[in-house]
């Protein structure tokens, strides 16, 4: 399906990259159990503001409606999902079964996890699968797109063309490897990269200076992942508690620096200079929105970070 | 017991019989000072002798000075014959002799090493008469060491030992004077020469035949009969060896105002101990060093002074006795008489025109099978070794037993093999440094002002607790940590880990080399293998032992709750608590003491097992705070007590029933409160 | 080695209930290393069930047996012999579950019960602690990864770097306690000059030599089956 601007799946999501634009997406939790209602409302809330949503797969390891099924539900209601995928809870013949079953169903975006460890959700007695990792995944899926080839090397009937994505986690160490596991994850397959949420800029403007140097914004749409903060309440939490992440104390301080009725005000103020900042950060294609358990939020993001409306590409 | 290793303790080699010396220290240790009085007994005949006098080459040579100073072996060897005297009395009558051979020995000379092979001869069975010129038995003990240092009942605690295995003595009896010696020879199918060195040397100077001029043994001779040979008021003693010091401190017993000591060495050279010549400084008594003899001044046939001439050199560049002179340098000190104390020397003219031969004064004999010239005639003692101590001489007259024992049974001639002893060696520096340091139990010497007043002893014994707490003291060399047997050893390291002094290895399995134990046993308590004993003071059979103790008791009589208490019983001040209990007693009190050499080595199945065999309470009672012998056990235990007390818990016994105490104060102030506290605990328990 | 933790007594405790004549059976090789099955916690578990049983009144006898493998047939065979010999009803053993395995395949009607849970291949990193180094996947991959194993180490078995939870050495996992094998992979990589090959993708691994093959086996071939023509040996 390739086409000559090099178009891999014709998602909305892949064509807004190609057009050149600011890509925009954000994340849409899917319910601890079968609740259409309540995900649906959430798509409303988005919907026309992100050009696609990701479907988070059972995220931190808690039970929710599978990313497959949430993923097609998005679809449905005028959406474009991108399906998360773990390795954590499905082995190589699980998860191409469930590529397959998921272009089936009109999924277009697949995002490759290697997932939280159980550990953090609420079955931490349970065993684990891991039979691959995030790179083997994409490895794998590019594998059957581009060469029409399941895992053992058997043939794929029909063709499956999808806009495979991969996260990044610049602020992880050790942070000379990162990078380099970008670029592993970008040539094992990935289209698009969305990096961890950014607080620490420096360190990040770093990482994306050696992305460039290794030529890596030419190879894949990198968007930059934001989260804006509630409270410095949640500030303080995540910077104790998510390894991975840590929120610069300035930051802290200024949230701090305000009553508390007014901290998500603020938080949504920094989240949206970090846009305006990278913007004009040379290969940054676009903005992955977190906004935990605040979609609500996102219209107002999305329209003062002067994103909104979001072209319509043919 | 396990296998000990098979190198010898310092102390054990260094003893001329080799007394076992770690094992009478651990019977003291754990109480028993009949026992330690047995381990003495078994070698040496003079252990009260010993215990005063003896030179003690086991103390120069025991490894705990590296660490701090030797143990005080002969103080302690003096405190078991002092605190074992009725037990000795009633021992005498279950000494065990072989049936009579029907052959007959004779001893000529009742010194240490006569007496010591006569009784070895009596006990294998031969008719041994010892023949003495004197009216009392043991040669020089009785005759030449001064009384303040060895008192005549001491020595005779000894003789009266020998004696009763049935030995015939002819006091009064001198052989070439009063009997002759070809006649004992006719009579006695061995003759055992043990004659000493009884005479002293003379010097062929000029004066030397004036009035006034003595001998330095017929001078303690005399003095020990209790004669008081003139000496007027300045005393001139020649010579600066042990005996010289003897015959100057004797000297100064008896009255005069001055008493000097002159020798031809210097101060280092001089061959006496350095203590006697400290203590005989004490006394007040001068000694002027390299000066040599030249002349006796008297006048009108009476000794008024001597002359001496500067000594340079006393030894040849081959280390032989060569003294040389600067005869230019003289000087004269006054003094109203001098005794000669340069050298002993036998006295052999009983042996003239006999068989036996006598060259220059010497006795012609092979000391590598104790014999003299001519067949069945043997010799033993100084007379055949020239000066030593008492303990060589013992050990000589072992030797001369067992060669007219085989010469009797054979009709050959014994080569005493060669001994070779290894020992343990010297204590490695690093594992020294690791040790606690202990400070040496002291006695201290009756004043000297008071000293010269007479020949009253001047040392005092050890007490109870002074013993007990010197001889904790005694490392315990090469009597450590054994591995079982090497199948069980899975080298897993533990050894390693646990050991505070860095001793254990693992060469394929556990390697706890002997020359470094320390033998605190952490090691054979922490192995999961229960692969790893101690030599001595093991405790891998504790729960034997304890079903041993309990098994006469009868369940309804004893008073509960039954404590087992685990003591460190280096904590005891007296024997009390360190002796074992009778069942009556466990029964009446409800308490069973166990005696440990540091409780640091009981194992987690020692803490367990007492509840299987009925124990409620399992009290632990440690040294006093950091009193501990082994750095690390401390920690150790109470580490491992915290595992047990959980495993308790989760088998349902409870975890405070394994109680912890320290010691306060000693054993004796404090253990009571302890073992009653235990008891009360548990009564609230029970009653809940 | 193998690496086994004590089972908490209690647990042991019920298994017994119905047993007259117990055998408390440890082990002299890796479950004595580790302090787990040797003769000495043979003799303490023993001790422990002595206490307990007359506590509650259960009138039954415990013995005690250390063998220096559970895992071979002739170390094993003496206390099958025991066993018949003396009656045992039961048998606690504190070997790893080879072990348990081992005696159940040979013993008959005899039940076996485990007395520790094993719990990994590990080495002895420091005293009294145990980590896991190798999971027995049976296609080392280790001279991919400097020789540290990222299958045993890594709570996730990645294999191709760390995850985002990898932060100042540890692992999000147990970050007290675990370090990132990645990060000790990269570091170790740096150190051998060969920090470039980690770019390279290790592919999805070929997991039949593990356990999802099916059961293992290993052969010797030059002893296996042996059986010398000449009529020679047992
Ligand atoms: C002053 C002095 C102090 C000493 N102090 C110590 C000390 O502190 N510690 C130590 O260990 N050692 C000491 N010694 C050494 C110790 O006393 C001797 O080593 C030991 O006594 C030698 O024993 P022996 O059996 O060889 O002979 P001796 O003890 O000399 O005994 C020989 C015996 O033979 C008898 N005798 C001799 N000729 C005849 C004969 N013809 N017929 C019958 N009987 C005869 C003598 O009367 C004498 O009783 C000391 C010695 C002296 C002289
Ligand atoms: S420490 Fe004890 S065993 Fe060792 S040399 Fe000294 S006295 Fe002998
Ligand atoms: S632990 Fe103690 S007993 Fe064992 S080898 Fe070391 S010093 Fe000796």
């Amino acid at each position: 399906m390739s086409q000559d601007n090099g178009m891999k799946s014709g998602s909305n999501l892949e064509k807004v990259f190609r057009a050149g634009h600011l890509a925009v997406t954000c994340e849409c939790g899917p319910p601890k159990g079968a609740d259409v209602e309540h995900l649906k409302k959430k798509i409303q809330m988005i919907k026309g503001y992100v050009d696609a949503a990701n479907v988070t797969d059972n995220q931190t390891a808690v039970v929710r409606m599978s990313s497959i099924g949430a993923s097609a539900i998005l679809a449905q209601n005028g959406v474009e999902p991108v399906m998360q995928m773990v390795t954590r809870d499905r082995n190589r013949i699980a998860a191409q079964s469930d590529l397959f079953g998921a272009y089936a169903l009109g999924i277009r975006n697949m995002l490759c996890l290697t997932g939280d460890h159980q550990k953090f959700g609420n079955h931490p007695f349970a065993k684990n699968v891991f039979d691959m990792d995030s790179i083997q995944l994409l490895n794998m899926v590019r594998t059957i797109r581009d060469e029409g080839k399941v895992n053992s090397g058997d043939p794929v009937e029909g063709g499956v063309s999808m806009f495979f994505g991969a996260a990044a986690n610049p602020f992880a160490d050790p942070f000379e490897f990162r990078v380099i596991r970008m670029a592993k994850k970008i040539h094992a397959g990935a289209d698009f990269i969305q990096t961890q949420c950014i607080y620490d800029m420096v360190r990040f403007k770093e990482f994306m200076k050696m992305a460039r140097d290794m030529g890596l914004h030419e190879k894949a749409f990198i968007m930059a992942g934001l989260t804006p903060l509630k409270s410095v309440g949640m500030a303080r939490y995540m910077n104790r508690n998510v390894s991975g992440i840590t929120i610069p104390e300035a930051i802290i301080k200024r949230l701090a620096g305000v009553p508390k009725e007014r901290q998500a005000e603020e938080g949504i103020r920094i989240c949206l200079e970090q846009i305006e900042e990278l913007k004009e950060e040379r290969g940054i294609r676009g903005f992955h929105i977190m906004a935990i358990e605040w979609e609500e939020k996102i219209p107002e993001i999305v329209e003062r970070a002067g994103l909104y409306p979001r072209p319509a590409v043919a | 017991m396990e296998k000990e290793s098979h190198l010898w303790a310092t102390c054990s080699a260094a003893c001329p019989v080799h007394t076992d010396t770690r094992e009478y220290v651990r019977r003291i240790s754990m109480g028993d000072y009949e026992g330690a009085l047995d381990v003495l007994l078994e070698v040496n005949p003079f252990p009260s002798v010993c215990g005063r006098i003896c030179h003690h080459p086991c103390e120069s040579q025991c490894r705990r000075q590296v660490i701090d100073a030797p143990v005080g072996l002969r103080l302690l060897k003096r405190f078991v014959v002092e605190n074992t005297r009725e037990y000795r009395v009633q021992r005498r009558r279950d000494t065990r002799k072989q049936p009579p051979k029907g052959k007959k020995v004779a001893v000529i000379g009742s010194g240490p090493s006569g007496l010591t092979a006569a009784r070895d001869l009596a006990l294998l069975g031969y008719q041994v008469t010892v023949f003495e010129k004197d009216s009392v038995l043991g040669g020089m003990l009785a005759h030449a060491i001064p009384r303040y240092r060895l008192p005549m009942d001491a020595l005779q605690e000894d003789i009266d030992d020998i004696l009763a295995v049935g030995i015939e003595a002819r006091l009064n009896c001198e052989v070439g004077k009063d009997v002759l010696f070809e006649s004992v020879k006719k009579e006695y199918d061995a003759v055992l020469i043990a004659v000493g060195l009884a005479e002293s040397h003379s010097l062929p100077i000029p004066g030397i035949g004036s009035k006034g001029v003595l001998l330095g043994i017929p001078f303690l001779w005399d003095v020990a009969n209790g004669e008081r040979p003139f000496l007027g008021d300045r005393v001139m003693v020649i010579g600066g060896g042990n005996v010289a010091v003897d015959v100057a401190r004797a000297a100064k017993r008896l009255g005069p105002s001055t008493v000097m000591m002159a020798c031809l060495e210097s101060r280092e050279e001089m061959p006496a101990w350095k203590w006697e010549i400290e203590e005989a400084e004490e006394e007040g008594i001068s000694i002027m060093n390299s000066w040599g003899p030249k002349a006796v001044l008297e006048r009108d046939g009476k000794t008024t002074g001597i002359e001496f001439k500067r000594c340079v050199r006393v030894f040849d560049e081959n280390k032989r006795f060569n003294p040389q002179y600067d005869e230019m340098e003289t000087t004269a000190v006054e003094a109203d008489s001098v005794i000669l104390t340069i050298g002993q020397k036998a006295n052999l003219d009983f042996l003239k025109g006999t068989p036996v031969t006598v060259d220059r004064g010497r006795l012609i004999c092979d000391r590598d099978s104790c014999t003299a010239t001519e067949r069945g005639v043997f010799t033993c003692g100084e007379v055949m070794t020239g000066p030593g101590s008492a303990i060589q001489a013992i050990a000589t007259g072992h030797d001369a037993a067992r060669a007219i024992h085989h010469f009797l049974e054979t009709g050959e001639t014994l080569k005493l093999p060669q001994v070779s002893v290894e020992t343990i060696g010297e204590l490695p520096a690093q594992t020294a440094a690791r040790a606690r340091r202990f400070d040496r139990v002291e006695v201290n010497l009756v004043e000297a002002s008071a000293r010269i007043r007479d020949f009253s002893p001047i040392e005092p014994g050890y007490t109870e607790a002074q013993a007990l707490a010197e001889a904790r003291r005694c490392l315990a060399c090469a009597t450590g940590a054994v591995l079982d047997s090497g199948a069980q050893c899975a080298g897993c390291l533990t050894c390693v880990r646990v050991c505070p002094f860095g001793v254990a290895t693992v060469e394929r399995t556990a390697v706890m080399p002997a020359q470094q134990c320390q033998t605190c046993g952490l090691c054979a308590a922490e192995c999961p293998a229960a692969g790893i004993a101690l030599a001595r003071f093991a405790t891998n059979k504790m729960k034997e032992n304890l079903e041993g103790f309990l098994k006469d008791c009868s369940p309804g009589a004893m008073k509960r709750p039954l404590v087992v208490s685990y003591c460190c019983m280096y904590e005891a001040t007296t024997r009390e608590y360190l002796r074992e209990q009778s069942q009556r007693e466990i029964e009446a009190t409800g308490i069973l003491r166990v005696m440990v050499p540091c409780v640091g080595r009981l194992s987690a199945i020692d803490l367990v097992s007492p509840f299987e065999l009925g124990a409620d309470r399992v009290a632990i009672i440690a040294c006093r705070e950091h009193g501990c012998m082994y750095t690390g056990a401390e920690e150790l235990l109470e580490r491992r007590i915290q595992m047990v007390r959980r495993f308790l818990d989760e088998v349902g016994v409870g975890g405070a029933s394994l109680q912890f105490y320290r010691t306060e104060t000693s054993a004796e102030a404090s253990w009571p409160r302890f073992w009653q506290d235990s008891k009360r605990v548990l009564g609230e328990l029970s009653a809940a | 080695m193998i690496v086994a933790d004590p089972k908490p007594f209690q647990q042991i405790r019920g298994f017994l209930e119905d047993y007259r004549k117990i055998l408390v059976l440890g082990c002299g090789t890796c479950v004595t290393v580790c302090l787990a099955g040797g003769e000495a916690q043979a003799e303490l578990l023993a001790s422990g069930l002595r206490i307990s049983f007359s506590k509650d009144g259960k009138e039954a006898t415990v013995l005690e047996d250390t063998v220096q493998r559970q895992c071979d047939e002739e170390f094993v065979l003496p206390v099958l012999e025991r066993v018949k010999r003396e009656g045992i009803d039961a048998v606690v053993t504190l070997a790893c579950g080879v072990g348990v395995n081992f005696l159940s395949d040979r013993i008959g009607a005899i039940p076996v019960f485990p007395g520790v849970n094993t719990t990994f291949y590990g080495g002895n990193v420091e005293p009294g602690l145990w980590s896991e180094m190798c999971a027995g996947c049976g296609d080392c991959i280790t001279h991919l990864t400097g020789g540290i194993c990222p299958i045993a180490r890594c709570s996730k078995h990645l294999l191709n770097g760390p995850c985002g939870g990898s932060e100042k050495g540890m692992c999000e996992v147990d970050p007290q306690n675990t370090e990132c094998v990645w990060q000790l992979i990269y570091e170790r990589m740096k150190l051998l000059g060969r920090l470039h090959e980690m770019q390279n993708l290790i592919p999805t691994k070929d997991w039949r030599p593990a356990m999802d093959g099916g059961v293992r086996r290993s052969v010797r071939e030059h002893i296996f089956r042996l059986q010398y023509k000449s009529g020679a040996g047992a």
